[in-house]
């Protein structure tokens, strides 16, 4: 057994259209996960029991459900139901993506719940009571002090949830979707050839993941800018790494 | 300073101010007017409801009973009258508090920024000007992490300067400060005080007190134990617990 390279080269394209697969699905999900989990982490923090149990009890159930057993329940178990079968929502249940977008988003946006939770309790009270005595109103100083600051926080562990839920995406063949790992076992399974297509799907799933990290390396740096040593000794030192 | 030759106005107000930590009392009843320029010192022993005190007037923390009057406004919790009292009282924290992630311009302009005032060009003409006035304008476009800890404070100061009230609490401004950049934030306070702002600042720099505040307060226990004239304070201190603290905080020749 070797790698095949004739072969990587000819499932290029095939294995290039479940990638375009997973990473559709995965942008869909990152923007519902940025959506909903700030208001979700809001009614987990809320005062008000009335949001705040709701909002622990999905992130409690949603985290501690493996995402296999929830895109069953989801593809499978609720096409059981016939008034779902009659409901508005029907195409979405009976639709793969739509199970899948709806699967992974309940899980990532339990996780995401946490993560943005933890960055907006580790943004110093001080500087919304700063804040405050300025004058600013509270919604404000929420939106234009605290979710900034929340974001320089909890970019780092956005970044892990990220990367670990690209590639957790691959679990949505179960429920029939062509992503990249899909593509790459029907290529095993036609060829008996379980190396090439997987090491080249990894290859694929590797270059990805970096590409993320190097976005997120940037969005980080120039985020966190103000930690930088001052403008006039940075530059200073780029020239004499030119030079 | 209070200029003692007009009548006098009271910017602030406080009357049988009580506060509960839940059973702990942080404020017993404590009353006390502010006039109109005057510069007060609150200083106590830790735990004494010193910053209790301070935080009520701008309610960052919310009074049980009593009643706090700032120039005209009754502060009472309800959201426009907090809003109201903000915008004329500004406030200085021990730990400066400066937003990190914009300049220092920024942090001046933010406020004014945020609540519609001004012109870009105008809140940032204002803003430098109370930098020059703080003598940090040359700092404006660096981050407050680039700035020593004195220089930090000093934007703090100008910060709260940008909204132009006419109160200003400071809580203990010079407590997490090194030895050598306490001057520098007095110097700024004392200039603020000359100029006739309303002040009222928690600290326990004794030196500045004597040689600015118009009247000291000594608090312990969650009560005003002494107010007087900042002379009579310190050579004449008449309740034992007040000059049982002088006598352990100032050096024993300070006050015979």
């Amino acid at each position: 057994m070797h790698f095949d390279l004739s072969l990587a080269i000819a499932s290029l394209p095939a294995l290039f259209h479940g990638l375009m697969m997973t990473i559709c699905l995965s942008i869909f999900v990152l923007l519902l996960g940025i959506v909903f989990s700030v208001p979700m982490a809001l009614a987990r923090m809320s005062k008000r029991r009335s949001l705040a149990w709701p909002a622990l009890v999905f992130v409690i159930f949603f985290r501690g459900t493996p995402v296999l057993v929830l895109l069953y329940i989801l593809y499978f178990g609720i096409a059981q139901f016939a008034w779902v079968r009659e409901s508005f929502f029907w195409p979405l249940f009976a639709d793969p993506f739509g199970c899948a977008v709806i699967g992974l988003a309940l899980n990532h946006v339990a996780y995401m719940t946490d993560v943005v939770r933890g960055s907006l309790l580790s943004v110093p009270r001080g500087i919304a009571e700063a804040s405050l005595a300025l004058g600013i109103p509270e919604r404000k100083v929420f939106l234009w002090v605290r979710l900034p600051l929340a974001l320089r926080y909890g970019i780092r562990a956005y970044q892990n949830e990220v990367v670990g839920f690209i590639k957790g995406t691959a679990i949505v063949s179960v429920v029939t979707i062509n992503d990249l790992t899909a593509v790459a076992n029907g290529i095993f399974q036609e060829t008996y050839d379980p190396l090439t297509p997987m090491i080249t799907a990894a290859v694929m799933y590797w270059i990805v993941v970096n590409l993320v990290r190097l976005g997120f390396a940037g969005l980080d740096r120039w985020l966190n800018r103000h930690h930088a040593p001052e403008p006039a000794s940075r530059t200073r030192t780029r020239k004499a790494a030119v030079a | 300073m209070r200029d003692i030759s007009t009548p006098q106005t009271i910017d602030v107000s406080l009357r049988d101010v009580v506060k509960h930590y839940g059973p702990f009392q942080a404020l017993k009843g404590v009353s006390l007017e502010v006039a109109k320029g005057e510069t007060i010192v609150i200083c106590g022993p830790s735990g004494s409801g010193k910053s209790t005190l301070i935080r009520c007037i701008n309610q960052l923390e919310t009074h049980d009973s009593g009643d706090i009057v700032v120039r005209g406004i009754t502060v009472d919790g309800t959201p426009a009258n907090t809003r109201d009292v903000r915008i004329e009282v500004g406030m200085v924290f021990q730990q400066f508090n400066l937003f990190p992630h914009i300049t220092v311009l920024q942090n001046c302009t933010l406020a004014l920024r945020l609540l519609n005032k001004g012109t870009k060009r105008l809140n940032e003409e204002k803003a430098m000007y109370y930098l020059e006035r703080v003598r940090i304008a040359e700092q404006a476009h660096k981050y407050p992490a680039q700035l020593s800890g004195g220089q930090q404070q000093r934007v703090a100061i100008a910060r709260a300067l940008c909204m132009e009230p006419p109160v200003m609490l400071f809580d203990e401004p010079t407590s997490a400060l090194d030895p050598e950049m306490i001057n520098e934030v007095l110097q700024v306070m004392e200039d603020l005080a000359r100029g006739g702002m309303t002040m009222i600042c928690v600290t326990h720099e004794m030196g500045f007190a004597r040689r600015v505040a118009d009247r000291c307060v000594f608090m312990a226990d969650g009560e005003i134990h002494e107010i007087a004239p900042a002379e009579a304070f310190f050579d004449a201190p008449e309740s034992p617990r007040l000059r049982g603290f002088l006598d352990r905080i100032l050096p024993s020749t300070a006050h015979s």
